[in-house]
């Protein structure tokens, strides 16, 4: 639920019941003021009939509402509540009894007061109360979301820079000024946390790239000297088949070096250049690359591209990606053997005929992990495309059912 | 085989490998200068004219990258290839923008960087023969075309690529790794296995006896291949 909805809905519900109690407790109030003043009026009515008793005959001051009868004995006040039928309309009505003693005859004189004047203004005020409260509540619901909304807007413009703050990028993390203390503080706390986090980055990303420098630089050394070394003439077979191994192993281990420093890059997220790559094409493309490697083993390719698939990647870890499993399914497929490659339902299926492991299924994916019988390969290479996977979060899954399976399901 | 001896500067700070280097250049006829960081490369590139430039990018007082712009602006002609031990594809694609004609990664081999050197003066400097020339082969590395005595040589890309090396490398021990290395980086790295070389180099030389050429290319058992001229 969002902060605005959230306080919005506080505000109301607790307005509804405070309006209702009030509403309740003023009504009752509201009531039991008029009922006193009708009682009153009642009164003064009283007062006005006994002064109007000493010049007439009370008999001459009856009316509708002044019902004179004659009395055995004097009576004490009482009020009571009456209904008369006027115009076939039932009338609420409010009757004061009393006893007035006129020429030595008692007489029971009652007044009555309508109360559906007093009942009719309960209402006009009960409707002019809810109007007025109801507007009153729904200008300060009005402004009160405003002003939250108003203040609050740094911190959603805070919130939304930082959805989009990328560690990668060059630009660092500048947040609005705000006005309210709290969202200065958070904001300052942020721009904090992500100069220290970008810091980090940027000497990490150094720091690999150093140490890329500080062990390649040796091996060229190395390998420079090596081959100045195998130009001389008075070199033996044996002297020269050493030399020729140094190399190599130089060369392997320049190698191994490149492989972890490429995995750690792609693990620590270096490669943010995004482009939307259609994989149908990409796929042709790099089996291409590796037609004269397909023709040499003479493997049976099977390409069966149905779905159009659009991916949002980095172009040279979808080419490393691809790189990595083809070159996988062909080192490591038979001579005449089959490679199917399938691009459906958002997936991707490489299945290859091949020798089965001579390791566990499950360790496919780990680093150095290789068959014996292949000397050249650094078993590195589906680390990579687990690695790739695992960056842009596609599920890569490895079985063995005659043929080696490999699939990507692109979520 | 130069017809004309050209000058280059090597930009790299490490002394060692600069050593080896510029032993190299001088045994492979050019003549070489040595700067070990921006400053002093700077100089030299406005006092002498040079047919190339090889550029660590390292280097103890900045970024190799910053000369590029300023050398290819001054001087087209100038070959400039970025020899670094980042491979970060970013650099590469960063360094052959600004104008660099290649880019090697350390560590390199030196018949490799031999034959990137001399492709690049080649496509540099346009009064400069198209065609390579030696004895009887012919090589017209623009077109893809070999001749021998004259007569079309047909050779599939990877072996007129071999022979091109060959040629650019004579008289040089080169070893299976670099051969296997220069054809990876030509084409893919598919760990090509010396198996693979074998058989590219088993076609050439065959291709080469079969139309009258002297059989340059020598075999040393367990070491690699020599074409000696």
């Amino acid at each position: 639920m969002k902060l605005l909805t959230k306080t919005s809905l506080n505000f109301i519900s607790a307005s509804v019941l405070f309006f209702l109690l009030g509403s309740v407790g003023m009504y009752f109030a509201i009531r039991t003021l008029m009922a006193e003043d009708l009682q009153n009026r009642l009164f003064q009515q009283q007062n006005e009939f006994a002064l109007s008793a000493q010049q007439t005959s009370i008999q001459d001051l009856a009316t509708d509402f002044l019902l004179i009868e004659p009395a055995k004995q004097e009576l004490s006040h009482s009020f009571s509540d009456t209904v008369l039928i006027i115009h076939g309309k039932y009338v609420l009505y409010k009757q004061l009894t009393f006893s007035f003693l006129q020429q030595g005859q008692y007489y029971k004189v009652s007044i009555l007061q309508s109360q559906s004047a007093t009942d009719l203004l309960i209402m006009k005020i009960a409707i002019m109360n809810i109007g007025f409260v109801m507007l009153l509540l729904l200008i300060l619901f009005f402004v009160n979301r405003q002003s939250i909304k108003s203040a609050l807007a740094v911190f959603y413009s805070t919130i939304k820079k930082l959805e989009h703050f990328e560690v990668a990028k060059a630009a660092s993390l500048t947040l609005d000024t705000a006005e309210v203390d709290e969202v200065k503080r958070l904001n300052a706390v942020f721009e904090q946390m992500s100069e220290q986090i970008r810091k980090d980055f940027q000497t990490q990303k150094e720091y690999t790239e150093n140490v890329s420098h500080e062990l390649q630089t040796p091996l060229a050394v190395i390998s420079s000297k090596v081959d100045e070394l195998m130009q001389a003439d008075n070199l033996n077979q044996s002297q020269m088949e050493q030399l020729a191994l140094l190399l190599e192993t130089t060369n392997r281990l320049s190698k191994i070096n490149q492989a972890l420093i490429f995995l750690t890059k792609i693990d620590n997220r270096f490669y943010d250049q995004g482009a939307t790559l259609c994989l149908n094409d990409l796929i042709k493309e790099r089996i291409a690359v590796f037609q004269e490697a397909i023709a040499e083993k003479q493997i049976n390719l099977k390409l069966e591209l149905s779905d159009i698939t659009h991916l949002y990647m980095d172009p040279a870890l979808a080419e490393s990606l691809l790189d990595n499993l083809l070159k996988n399914a062909i080192i490591h497929n038979k001579q005449q053997g089959h490679l199917h490659v399938k691009l459906a339902d958002k997936s991707l299926h490489i299945t290859n005929s091949g020798y089965t492991l001579t390791f566990d299924a499950a360790d496919v994916f780990k680093r150095f992990i290789s068959s014996k019988e292949n000397k050249g390969s650094l078993g590195i290479g589906l680390s990579v495309a687990k690695s790739i996977c695992d960056l842009y979060g596609f599920d890569i899954t490895y079985q063995f059912q005659e043929n080696h399976i490999f699939v990507i399901k692109f979520i | 085989m130069p017809n004309k001896t050209h000058h280059i500067l090597l930009v790299e700070d490490q002394l060692e490998l600069a050593k080896s280097t510029l032993t190299f250049l001088s045994e492979n006829g050019y003549m070489a200068t040595h700067a070990t960081d921006l400053r002093s490369a700077k100089a030299y590139l406005q006092k002498e004219q040079f047919s190339a430039v090889l550029l660590d990018l390292g280097l103890p007082d900045g970024d190799g990258m910053s000369l590029i712009k300023s050398i290819k602006k001054t001087k087209e002609q100038v070959g400039l290839i970025i020899v670094s031990a980042r491979d970060a594809i970013s650099k590469k694609v960063e360094g052959l923008d600004l104008g660099a004609d290649d880019y090697l990664t350390k560590p390199f081999f030196f018949p490799e960087l031999n034959a990137r050197l001399k492709s690049v003066i080649r496509r540099l400097n346009l009064e400069a023969n198209k065609e390579l020339v030696l004895n009887e082969i012919t090589l017209f590395p623009e077109e893809m075309r070999a001749l021998v005595y004259s007569n079309e040589l047909e050779l599939t890309a990877k072996e007129f690529e071999l022979l091109l090396y060959f040629v650019s490398n004579q008289n040089r021990v080169i070893s299976k790794t670099t051969l296997g290395e220069f054809m990876s980086s030509k084409y893919i790295d598919m760990g090509f296995s010396n198996d693979m070389v074998y058989t590219h180099i088993k076609n050439l030389k065959k291709k080469l006896t079969a139309s009258g050429c002297a059989d340059y290319i020598k075999n040393i058992y367990g070491v690699g291949y020599k074409f000696t001229v």
